[in-house]
């Protein structure tokens, strides 16, 4: 029951601070989940990260999986809603009182200033968490690949993925 | 435009959530404006603008905003799950599975191979978002602030915020009185 409700009671906290997105967060969900509260190991994390890519569904079933490693499929469920509650009670409100704004000065300030910060925090996430996650150089370069194709491609993701898969099966990364 | 009903918003959001490969994102966009025409491209945009302010998963954010702008708390609730449960089956079923095959020298290598290109795909999709940006230069230096304070200092989220926020709503400001 305690470990139930310590996932619920950090995980609702770290969802009241996740500006950016789940993504931007990966490197401070890192630090509570495997320094702080020991709920897994770094090779688990990084797994975890690697089947919540691979699978279909929101980047935060990462959340569910801690969860679910912790308490079985409750502790999937609890982690989930611990991670959705805070803020979707935060921009059910917000949505109301930006909708009602007359000053559209005022509107795009705020739009344009969160829309910043969630670019910095999402680029700075990506280079936390690839510190974290890579160990070779191979593993390096197939990350500076998988931007590259990003960028300057309509490649559908799920491709990069299935050839990320397959270079580490056969033993590269 | 079509006015869903929750049952309508729980069936839209399990297609999207359960199609959502490699980020939910442009399949959100594509079923809710382009398939099911809920909402309008530009609102989709300024919607979703608003999910970002908000700390929290952005697509979770969205379905609520969607959800309750149809039908109120019901909706929220409705397309929230519908988001939700679909995945949550399928990555828990592959936790088991990788629960009894992780010692796999061949699983192992899979999963560095497919984290090594999800981190590519966060830093693909932030310089993707990082060409908004491009209209208004110095609005780059508050992205390049808040990734040396969060990426390579380590600083905590709060203290990020609070460093770079002052900068981002002087220059937002300036960005949005030029526009």
């Amino acid at each position: 029951m305690s470990a139930l409700l310590s996932l619920f009671l950090k995980l609702s906290a770290f969802s009241a601070l996740a500006f950016g997105g789940i993504n931007a967060l990966l490197p401070a969900l890192y630090d509570l989940s495997v320094n702080q509260e020991h709920w897994l190991d770094t090779r688990t994390f990084a797994d975890f990260f690697a089947i919540a890519q691979a699978a279909p569904g929101p980047n935060l079933m990462t959340v569910t999986l801690i969860g679910w490693h912790v308490s079985g499929v409750i502790g999937a469920i609890v982690a989930s809603i611990a991670i959705c509650w805070p803020s979707s009670i935060m921009v059910f409100f917000l949505q109301r009182y930006i909708s009602n704004l007359r000053n559209p000065v005022t509107k795009q300030t705020i739009q344009f200033a969160a829309s910043a910060l969630a670019v910095g925090l999402v680029l700075g996430s990506a280079w936390d968490i690839s510190q974290q996650i890579n160990h070779s150089v191979a593993a390096f370069a197939l990350t500076l690949i998988a931007i590259a194709v990003i960028l300057l491609t309509r490649w559908h993701p799920l491709y990069l993925i299935v050839i990320g898969g397959i270079l580490g099966v056969l033993g590269f990364i | 435009m079509n006015t869903p009903s929750p049952k309508q918003l729980f069936i839209g959001f399990s297609k999207i959530g359960i199609s959502g490969f490699g980020g939910v994102l442009p399949w959100a966009r594509r079923s809710i404006v382009e398939q099911e025409r809920w909402i309008s491209s530009e609102e989709f945009n300024a919607l979703l603008g608003i999910c970002q302010i908000v700390p929290g998963p952005n697509i979770v954010n969205l379905a609520v905003c969607v959800g309750s702008r149809f039908a109120g708390i019901r909706g929220a609730f409705a397309s929230v799950l519908g988001l939700m449960l679909g995945p949550s089956v399928v990555v828990i079923l592959l936790g088991m599975l990788y629960e009894h095959y992780s010692y796999l020298p061949a699983v192992q290598g899979m999963l560095r191979g497919i984290s090594a290109v999800g981190v590519g795909l966060i830093a693909g999709t932030g310089f993707k978002m990082m060409r908004n940006e491009y209209s208004f230069p110095p609005m780059l230096l508050v992205v390049a602030i808040t990734v040396i304070a969060a990426g390579v200092f380590h600083l905590n989220l709060g203290w990020v915020v609070l460093i770079a926020s002052p900068l981002a709503i002087f220059l937002a400001w300036k960005k949005a009185k030029q526009a």
